[in-house]
């Protein structure tokens, strides 16, 4: 009988080497692809290509600022990890600590959650709006693209054959923002799949009038939703019940769900009302959320074990 | 197209242990029907229901999402090892003496959470705890046996914890 190989590369150099040569399934966590794959109880999950185990690489479990500023996540680093990290910016934190549950985030990797290109993942909503890029690497070199255009569109990646996500380089923080806002509405505190998860951020000129704001739905589509014109509406002016109502219905129109759409829509809609109705009222804090009571403003740390 | 079988070595229980082997298998699958440790349970086979919790390398993980060619050169430990350090006897007799237990299926992933848990953090609040045990489901107990057990084996190892 043929059998299929199994590659675990020691190193990285060793990993880009065999994605150059075979066409390979890098597994990291798991949690996705070992689920999808499985097979009744005792049977080993079959691949319909042959898998490469990158889990243990200690070149992709670092997360470090480079010179520009910008935080850097190794692809490898696990929810776990960067919940717990103060370098991590803080909608990305709030994410990865509500993913799944406990033993979950100890195996559930940032990359994994990008390459699986669900409109439900935790992370791509807060990657969207912090112009979050991924490094894509292989023994040619590597370059660097927006998560945004990485993830084409359902289940669909832009990575060739050759290459793997190395790291993901995240340029914003909610220093950049004088308030930040994420919720994720679930059926449960653990082990909740999003049914909505929106992240919004804005910041404030002197005068008062907006510099910059952003806004980003998770499982409202087909993919992550963020609209750069829908934000614009309000940039440079002083908010007003109107333009916040212009933003909600630009929204509005920018997502498409396809379960329970007048739920998601109406959920979707107090949500961008509430944020930009509570910053226009200049508050002490950032954090503007009443998840159960958990965060309110100014306390900005999410909750790890 | 089945895969290729490997030589694994890793440690369990603080034993260096090898098997040749498919390394896609499950890690569940190896420790339950090669090594023996029968109190990795299986529930949702789908890393929901925190059943077959385990430590990899001091890290909670359920091996139901983790193919044994992973666990190549981490250190694994069980409820079978777990049971026999100093912190762990103290969970499994607080958990014997608070009445945590009814039919018992799902408790050797509770004490692995708990021990994960008071590992990290000596002292939890209620709320710390319950987030601690969120990732493992229990249908009998309602959860509140459970919680004033892991407070019960909190108070029992003091300083222990901070070891």
């Amino acid at each position: 009988m043929e059998e299929m190989m199994c590659y675990i590369p020691k190193t990285l150099e060793e990993a880009l080497e065999i994605k150059s040569r075979h066409d390979v399934i890098v597994l990291a966590g798991g949690s996705d692809l070992m689920v999808s794959n499985k097979r009744t109880l005792g049977l080993a999950p079959k691949f319909d290509k042959p898998v490469m185990i990158v889990r243990n690489l200690p070149e992709l479990r670092g997360i470090y600022i480079n010179e520009e500023g910008e935080c850097c996540i190794g692809a490898g680093c696990t929810s776990a990890q960067i919940a717990e990290s103060t370098l991590c910016p803080w909608h990305l934190r709030q994410a990865a600590s509500r993913m799944g549950a406990v033993a979950l985030r100890n195996s559930a990797t940032i990359a994994g959650n990008i390459a699986n290109a669900s409109p439900k993942g935790d992370t791509p909503g807060p990657l969207y709006m912090l112009d979050a890029r991924v490094k894509l690497s292989s023994v040619s070199g590597s370059r660097e693209i927006l998560v945004s255009d990485f993830i084409v569109k359902f289940r669909t990646i832009d990575l060739r054959p050759d290459e793997m996500i190395t790291e993901v380089i995240v340029p914003l923080s909610e220093d950049d923002f004088d308030y930040v806002f994420w919720h994720k509405v679930g059926t449960r505190k653990a082990n909740a799949i999003s049914k909505i998860t929106l992240s919004q951020a804005i910041k404030f000129n002197a005068d008062g009038t907006v510099k910059d704001y952003r806004v980003a739905a998770t499982a409202t589509g087909a993919k992550t939703n963020r609209s750069r014109d829908v934000e614009s509406i309000i940039i440079g002016k002083r908010l007003s019940p109107e333009l916040i109502e212009d933003v909600i219905k630009g929204f509005d129109d920018v997502i498409s769900p396809r379960a329970m759409p007048e739920f998601r829509r109406e959920a979707t809609r107090r949500m961008i009302r509430r944020f930009l109705n509570v910053a226009d009222t200049h508050p002490e804090g950032k954090v503007i959320d009443t998840y159960d009571g958990y965060y309110v403003v100014g306390q900005p740390e999410p909750r790890v074990l | 197209m089945e895969c290729k079988e490997y030589k694994i070595e890793f440690t369990l229980n603080g034993k260096p242990v090898s098997i040749a082997t498919n390394p896609l298998r499950r890690l569940i699958d190896v420790l339950r029907d090669d090594f023996g440790c029968l109190g990795v349970k299986e529930g949702c086979s789908e890393g929901e229901c925190g059943a077959c919790s385990i430590l990899m390398n001091g890290r909670v993980v359920t091996p139901c999402l983790i193919p044994v060619g992973a666990a190549n050169g981490q250190d694994i430990m069980t409820i079978e090892g777990i049971k026999e350090t100093e912190k762990g006897s103290i969970i499994v007799q607080a958990f014997a003496d608070g009445g945590a237990v009814q039919c018992g299926f799902c408790i050797p992933g509770m004490v692995i959470a708990a021990y994960y848990l008071l590992s990290r953090n000596p002292n939890p609040t209620e709320d710390e705890i319950r987030l601690g045990i969120s990732g493992n489901i229990c249908r009998c107990t309602g959860y509140d046996l459970i919680v004033e057990s892991i407070k019960l084996a909190a108070k029992r190892g003091g300083e222990i914890w901070k070891r």
